[in-house]
């Protein structure tokens, strides 16, 4: 079995190409789900019985249906309900859902490392609940969310192929229309996994960098 | 109203194909994460006491199956493993392989993960007592792995099952194909699909509550380990 080189070679511009679309939609999709997450982990946390309610069963949402489903369910379902919207923003609105749930969780794992006697000792010191926030908690929850939180980034990075089943033409769609003109499986499939390999390495090696500059701040 | 459901005519494909779909998800995920217990078990022992060459070797293919989608592994193991190795294998098997290949990585990490939290000294003592390295392994090691390792190890069951659902586009008949033929032939995407999405959930739901049961069954076990 022979490599040729000729078909990377000719693969590989269509590739990168979709890789840029890959790369647009990670980075709004996923910092929006991070919004998101942030947003339902305060209300997973909340006074309310109501936003708890809601905040806890969209992540059991989340959690317990695949990505694949969702996918279908926003493209074919959304325009029933007669919401019309192009590809690309039903795409980011999906990720930035899924991806939202998941931080939550992340966020709320968080919070519980964070002993509930310095939150009390900063309440009696008169500090308002901002300020706690601001000054003890926020600081001290960057260690515990780096890690799970770049693997997330990773995870959703690699489920942007899931859109190729929605004709976005992103990586693996541009990578299927390419082996589709040339039946070079071995060579267009190769590249195309080697891409997302290696973005995913620059990202994890990122993380890594990330999480030793923050570890000088915690004293443990 | 099961009545209406079940004589409403434009959804009869998804209610005829569903039992079957949600049997096929089961079996393929299932079976894959016995694969993948398996060999994780390998792939972390050759990882901690393999020779440096080996270890590298599983360093890069850990790297490599938690760096590419899924979605792309299925296609190789579909479209690029049979040709290259002379064979012919189904749409199932060859995605059971990639499920399997993909989820030993994780098992492998996970458990080299709850290797780590045991004392070093554990091992040393065994070994001064005379165990040969496999019987320090099996007897003082390895029970120790899996005990601290289920509910990561389940949780990875339950990724497993979600992603099976990626199987559809090799055409292997799972849930999310016969939700998607019965959405193209009735047109009724927003009801099929979150009926599917209602079926993934209670067999998730299903697994994590065996997990839980599993969990602490466990926890009773290995009293001392802690």
């Amino acid at each position: 079995m022979f490599i040729d080189l000729g078909i990377v070679k000719l693969a590989t511009p269509a590739l990168l190409q979709g890789l840029q679309l890959t790369a647009t939609i990670s980075a709004i999709a996923i910092p929006l789900g991070i919004v998101i997450g942030t947003i339902a982990a305060y209300m997973a946390d909340a006074n309310r019985k109501a936003l708890r309610a809601v905040a806890l069963s969209y992540v059991e949402l989340v959690r317990n249906i695949p990505f694949l489903i969702l996918v279908y369910l926003s493209f074919f379902g959304l325009p029933k309900l007669g919401m019309h919207g192009s590809a690309f923003s039903i795409a980011i609105g999906t990720m930035a859902f899924y991806t939202g749930g998941y931080f939550c969780e992340i966020l709320r794992a968080a919070f519980r490392s964070v002993p509930k006697g310095q939150i009390r000792a900063a309440l009696s010191l008169g500090m308002s609940g901002w300020k706690i926030q601001r000054y003890v908690v926020v600081p001290q929850l960057f260690g515990f969310l780096i890690p799970p939180t770049v693997s997330l980034t990773i995870m959703m990075f690699k489920d942007t192929a899931v859109f190729s089943v929605m004709s976005l033409p992103e990586l693996t769609y541009q990578s299927n229309l390419m082996t589709a003109d040339t039946f070079a499986y071995l060579e267009v499939l190769g590249t195309t996994a080697l891409i997302y390999w290696g973005a995913s390495v620059v990202m994890e090696t990122f993380g890594h960098a990330m999480e030793k500059r923050v570890r000088r701040w915690s004293h443990r | 109203m099961i009545d209406w459901f079940t004589d409403h005519g434009a959804l009869k494909p998804f209610f005829d194909g569903v039992l079957q779909g949600a049997g096929v998800t089961l079996y393929t995920s299932s079976s894959a994460f016995v694969i993948g217990l398996l060999l994780g078990v390998v792939l972390m022992v050759i990882r901690v006491a393999g020779g440096p060459i080996l270890r590298s070797l599983v360093i890069v293919y850990v790297s490599a199956m938690r760096g590419m989608p899924l979605l792309i592994q299925l296609l190789i193991a579909y479209y690029v493993l049979p040709p290259l190795l002379g064979i012919n294998i189904s749409p199932i098997a060859a995605g059971i392989l990639a499920l399997a290949l993909n989820t030993t990585a994780y098992v492998s990490e996970i458990l080299r993960g709850a290797l780590s939290t045991i004392p070093l000294g554990q091992a040393a003592s065994a070994r001064a007592l005379g165990m040969r390295p496999w019987q320090v392994w099996r007897f003082v090691l390895l029970p120790q792995i899996f005990h601290r390792a289920v509910p990561p190890l389940t949780n990875e069951y339950t990724v497993l099952l979600k992603a099976s659902s990626l199987l559809s586009i090799i055409a292997v008949t799972e849930l999310a194909t016969v939700a998607r033929n019965a959405s193209l032939q009735s047109d009724l995407p927003l009801q099929i699909f979150a009926a599917t999405a209602a079926v993934y959930f209670v067999m998730l739901w299903c697994a994590s509550s065996v997990s839980r049961r599993i969990e602490r069954h466990f926890s009773g076990l290995l009293p001392n380990v802690h």
